[in-house]
């Protein structure tokens, strides 16, 4: 059982040893409304000790455009943020590499600021990944999805039918309880023919 | 006796059936190139049906479509629920008793597509003349006649052999 056990983690190791590359993570989608900020999150995982010489960069691909633009290099321990581009004044590293996060922060987003945003990061000797893309969405006011509302009643009112029936089952199930612990000690009192005919007529008035 | 629960039956259950079709077809509204309501729209275009998108939100009856939609689904839910309270019922009910639970769900669908059918009426297509009312539209008025027939009989009717 045990050399079993040691023998399928092993190979397991040795299959992941192969497939030894960087994977990077940020969002699908961000959705954001005109003027206010947004936090665009990078983050990697790696079989490698985070290196010292790690490096998360940026760039920026309006919507409909070819080209993208670098906007964002971190290497050697410092962050270098666009100081010419269309972010420039605009754009904040927010990130702690140590941890494996290279996030950065868009501050006053325009309709012009739609695009996809691309990190890439690479952890020395990792450095074979696919770089990940986020879309940004920018919006004037945010849309409030067509079916979460119809969706939110319909639970509402089921919710309401579940509770209506709990509440009505325990509360039957309360009164025959008490009725019975009442008959109960009624015999333990009084004997027999006392009790019987109590018990019968608060089980009918209650099921009429 | 069995020929009457038959029909009874009979009558919840084309209930249902018309509850949800007129829930679940695109046809509360209907004009020469376009069909629609309460979900989605279908569109003639160069020969051939499209099914599109509605209007957003803000343009197209606001919240009152979302109240229709929500409301036509809970008239089904109920109904079907309904059904099966009242199978239940069937063999559960102590003699000479109604079926009142069956009849209280059956009520509240009633009530459901009322509402719905009703807040379509008044507050959708008021000023357009180029359409009618289409077979969902339809539908769902009938089955509100039904399930409010239905619910008379269950809260009328006794169960006579236990």
């Amino acid at each position: 059982m045990i050399t079993l056990l040691a023998f399928t983690s092993l190979a397991l190791l040795a299959t992941v040893h192969q497939s030894d590359s960087i994977v990077i993570y940020t969002g699908w989608e961000r959705h954001a409304l005109v003027g206010s900020d947004i936090r665009l999150s990078c983050s990697f995982f790696s079989w490698h000790w985070t290196s010292e010489d790690v490096t998360f960069s940026w760039s920026y691909r309006p919507d409909g455009a070819k080209d993208s633009i670098a906007i964002f290099h971190y290497t050697g321990g410092a962050p270098y943020v666009d100081n010419k581009g269309p972010f420039r004044d605009r754009l904040e590293f927010v990130g702690n590499p140590p941890r494996r996060d290279g996030s950065i922060l868009l501050k006053n987003l325009d309709f012009g600021d739609n695009g996809t945003f691309t990190c890439d990061a690479k952890n020395p000797p990792d450095i074979v990944g696919r770089a990940s893309s986020v879309r940004l969405l920018v919006f004037e006011k945010v849309p409030v999805q067509a079916g979460v509302i119809t969706g939110a009643i319909i639970g509402v009112v089921l919710g309401l039918l579940v509770l209506v029936v709990a509440i009505y089952y325990l509360m039957r199930f309360l009164v025959a309880r008490r009725v019975f612990t009442l008959s109960l000690s009624k015999k333990k009192g009084k004997g027999k023919e006392g009790s019987q005919p109590k018990q019968a007529s608060v089980f009918d008035t209650f099921t009429h | 006796m069995l020929a009457l629960l038959a029909g009874i039956f009979l009558i919840h259950l084309t209930g249902i059936i018309l509850l949800l079709a007129a829930t679940i077809n695109n046809a509360w509204w209907v004009t020469d190139t376009v069909s629609t309501d309460i979900w989605a729209r279908w569109v003639w275009v160069n020969g051939a049906w499209n099914y599109t998108d509605l209007p957003d939100i803000h343009t197209y009856g606001e919240e009152y479509l979302q109240a229709v939609q929500a409301s036509s689904c809970l008239a089904c839910i109920f109904s079907i629920l309904g059904l099966f309270v009242f199978l239940g019922q069937l063999f559960t009910l102590p003699k000479g008793k109604r079926f009142a639970f069956s009849g209280i769900f059956q009520l509240i669908a009633c009530l459901c597509i009322m509402i719905a059918a009703s807040i379509y009426t008044d507050r959708f297509h008021r000023n357009e003349a180029g359409g009618w009312y289409g077979p969902s539209f339809i539908l769902a008025w009938i089955s509100f006649v039904l399930t409010f027939i239905s619910t008379i009989i269950y809260f009328v009717l006794r169960k006579k052999t236990a």
